[in-house]
């Protein structure tokens, strides 16, 4: 079954427009990708045991993927046992149903949300509201990117692109929809400190928590979550129902695969030696035990993952989530996550978005999203061959005939041409005659047909007059002269 | 019973003593707090006075402080009631436990909770639903607690749930104080792993809820400047010694 995803919105000419337009975004995000990207490399190189276990994680990752389905089972059975419900659910009209049906059966009003990437997939919170539930997300981000109707603009900070100023006033127009106390200030103690009473506030009324997950744990049935600001144990501690929405392939057979994993997203993603809080949850809260949900569920959520499972694109699904590739990658700085149209940016938006949603989802993602410079599959702690899959989605996309036959004609020629010495060396001596009409002040200030498109918003130095194979052979025949 | 044999290695210079090094500079790398007690029970008892009144500061005569601490035979014997009256706090049990051994006690379901939390007399009336529970944790100025391991490379500290040992005390006050042996030190997130396996193998299984720990919550979700305490503790200590 093919996933599906929330729709891209605006289309990406109009997406790429506004991100282009808009300096301080993008000034924002070139600041906190480079900042992110400097501090991974010197986590890495401070901290040699972190890079052997992220050979060892590789691995891993790669081996559970491997016998996915009997791993989830095995996980099912020790959920089970533990008290826990597990359901799977094939697409985002599944985990609505079946998170609102648990929300009826236990008079759930109000909801918690800690980050997660999975539910944004889903569009879930939309899906709960429409249901009449008040939906809140707590990590910091999130909440700031949710009071501005937004969404994420990087998978990690997700309102990186937002300056303090416009973080206050989001505060202050939240403070007057909740009739409190605006922020005293914009320094970021005062804004954090208005956060921080406002979703004290939603976490003590909360009746349920949902949460993603980073790992999942087979063979004791362990959910692994993994946060910085504690949203996630608020999350998953205070509300009397705990529903954890986890995508099949952030499964692992055992705790010592999990040992080699569990540094690698903060390493890759912050640069810290391990993320503030790591959760394992294993079950609801036990007899005697006075904390802790009433109720655990666990979502396994598909939406087109198991499909990739055996197919050349299968590495994909050993993603963590760290967002490295979209630090280092040159368009990302560039238009910032947003412009994607999709929750997955940066490069791993690029494979995952057509891969998960269908390439008619986002075909502009691999054709015009990329600039081949490959830094994002040497920058993917977990190896994901992210160029190649790029290459061979946009090969699809091209072969799926959505170009003109007037493209196809022209690269076909151009192949013939240069596939052999006189070929090339005959379009070189045409494109030197044909240039003089075009020549301007010494430059090439246009072009016939479509290499007009080349040159119709930037000049081009021209053709030498000599070629260096003409050079060569010039020279050594007037020296056999001599 | 180990108490002794784990006092040792705190003096002269040896493996034991460079894990408790590395440890304490990558708490503090974290912005945690962290206090050496080397002098045995004694010297714990007075540092925990020293970490109380800098982690929580002085409240005045008018308002007292109010101190959450998981009640654990282990904890019990460091007679933290006295300990934090002298501190001008109000000395609070989690409710559940606190007469039990210390490990994972048998108790009731939360209903009967307000038993189990008889000694904390201040706090038993408030105590006796789960909401109870949650407006008491969230209105404590500090939380005490144990650890079941550290990690030194990490700066990380291992808590376990059980019904003796709750997830809130180390969640909604607004410090956290934990107590380290140097012993439970290990070098690695794997090192302290392999513990949670044996102790996996002798209960069947995993506690319901494992938390590690590694400083005050943070975030840097504005303009990546560094922001702690967004929902957790805005404080985190360690004090390492032996009792």
């Amino acid at each position: 079954m093919p996933g599906e995803l929330p729709p891209a919105g605006a289309t990406w000419p109009e997406r790429r427009r506004r991100a282009l337009a808009d300096p301080v975004m993008r000034a924002a995000v070139a600041k906190s990708t480079r900042n992110l990207a400097a501090k991974k490399e010197a986590a890495f190189a401070a901290y040699p045991a972190g890079e052997a276990m992220r050979k060892r994680a590789v691995a891993a990752r790669r081996s559970s993927l491997g016998h996915t389905d009997a791993l989830l089972e095995e996980l099912t059975r020790n959920v089970e046992a533990r008290g826990g419900h597990v359901s799977r659910a094939a697409g985002p009209a599944d985990v609505g149903r079946y998170v609102l049906d648990v929300a009826r059966r236990r008079g759930v009003r109000r909801v918690v949300k800690s980050k997660s990437m999975a539910t944004e997939e889903i569009a879930l919170n939309e899906q709960l509201e429409a249901a009449g539930l008040h939906v809140r997300e707590t990590d910091l981000g999130e909440y700031i990117i949710q009071l501005a109707g937004e969404r994420p603009a990087h998978i990690l900070v997700p309102a990186s692109h937002k300056t303090r100023q416009q973080v206050r006033a989001l505060f202050d127009e939240e403070a007057g929809r909740r009739a409190v106390n605006p922020p005293t200030g914009d320094t970021t103690p005062e804004l954090t400190a208005f956060a921080r009473r406002q979703l004290r506030e939603d976490f003590l009324a909360a009746d349920m928590g949902i949460s993603g997950g980073n790992f999942l744990v087979a063979e004791t049935g362990t959910l692994v979550l993994i946060t910085n600001e504690g949203n996630g144990r608020m999350a998953t501690s205070l509300p009397r129902v705990h529903i954890a929405v986890v995508g099949i392939d952030k499964i692992v057979a055992t705790w010592m695969d999990l040992a080699d994993l569990l540094q690698q997203p903060a390493l890759s993603g912050t640069g810290q030696r391990l993320s503030t809080y790591t959760t394992f949850i294993t079950g609801p809260r036990r007899e005697g035990e006075l904390d802790g949900p009433e109720e655990f569920h666990l979502l396994l959520l598909d939406n087109g993952r198991h499909e990739l499972l055996g197919t050349e694109f299968e590495d994909v699904l050993s993603c963590i989530r760290c967002g490295a590739c979209l630090n280092v990658c040159p368009v990302f700085r560039t238009i910032g996550g947003q412009a994607y149209g999709s929750m997955y940016s940066g490069p791993i938006g690029v494979v995952l978005t057509p891969l998960l949603g269908g390439l008619d989802r986002a075909p502009e993602l691999p054709k015009s999203a990329c600039a081949l410079c490959y830094a994002c599959g040497d920058a993917c702690p977990m190896e994901i061959e992210l160029p190649r899959h790029i290459l061979a989605l946009r090969r699809t996309e091209i072969e799926r005939s959505m170009e003109p036959w007037t493209v196809r004609l022209t690269f076909e020629l151009w192949g013939r041409f240069w596939a052999n010495p006189a070929g090339f060396r005959l379009t070189g001596r045409m494109a030197r005659l044909g240039q003089r009409a075009y020549l301007r002040d010494g430059r090439l200030k246009g072009a016939p047909g479509l290499v007009g498109g080349w040159t119709a918003t930037r000049d081009a130095p021209p053709l030498a007059r000599e070629s260096f194979h003409e050079w060569w052979w010039r020279r050594r025949t007037s020296r056999a002269d001599t | 019973m180990t108490r002794h044999a784990n006092a040792e290695p705190l003096r002269g210079a040896s493996g034991r003593d460079a894990l408790v090094d590395e440890f304490v500079d990558n708490w503090r790398g974290l912005d945690g707090d962290a206090w050496l007690a080397r002098g045995g029970r004694g010297e714990v008892r007075r540092t925990i006075g020293e970490a109380v009144r800098t982690m929580v500061g002085d409240a005045g005569p008018e308002t007292r402080h109010r101190v959450l601490a998981w009640a654990t035979a282990d904890l019990a014997s460091l007679e933290l009631p006295g300990l934090l009256a002298e501190q001008g706090c109000e000395y609070v049990p989690w409710p559940s436990g606190s007469s039990g051994g210390g490990g994972t006690p048998d108790h009731p379901q939360a209903t009967g909770a307000s038993n189990g939390g008889a000694d904390g007399a201040d706090a038993e009336a408030a105590v006796t639903t789960a909401a109870g529970l949650l407006t008491l944790a969230a209105a404590s100025d500090l939380g005490i607690t144990t650890c079941s391991w550290a990690v030194a490379e990490t700066g990380t500290i291992a808590l376990y749930a059980t019904p003796s040992t709750g997830r809130l005390p180390s969640l909604l006050p607004t410090a956290h104080l934990a107590l380290v042996r140097p012993s439970q030190i290990v070098k690695s997130v794997p090192d302290g792993l392999r513990l949670l396996a044996d102790h996996m193998a002798q209960h069947g299984g995993p506690p319901s809820a494992v938390n590690l720990v590694s400083g005050p919550s943070r975030s840097a979700d504005i303009e990546g400047d560094l922001a702690v305490g967004v929902h957790g503790p805005r404080r985190a200590g360690v004090i390492i010694g032996e009792w």
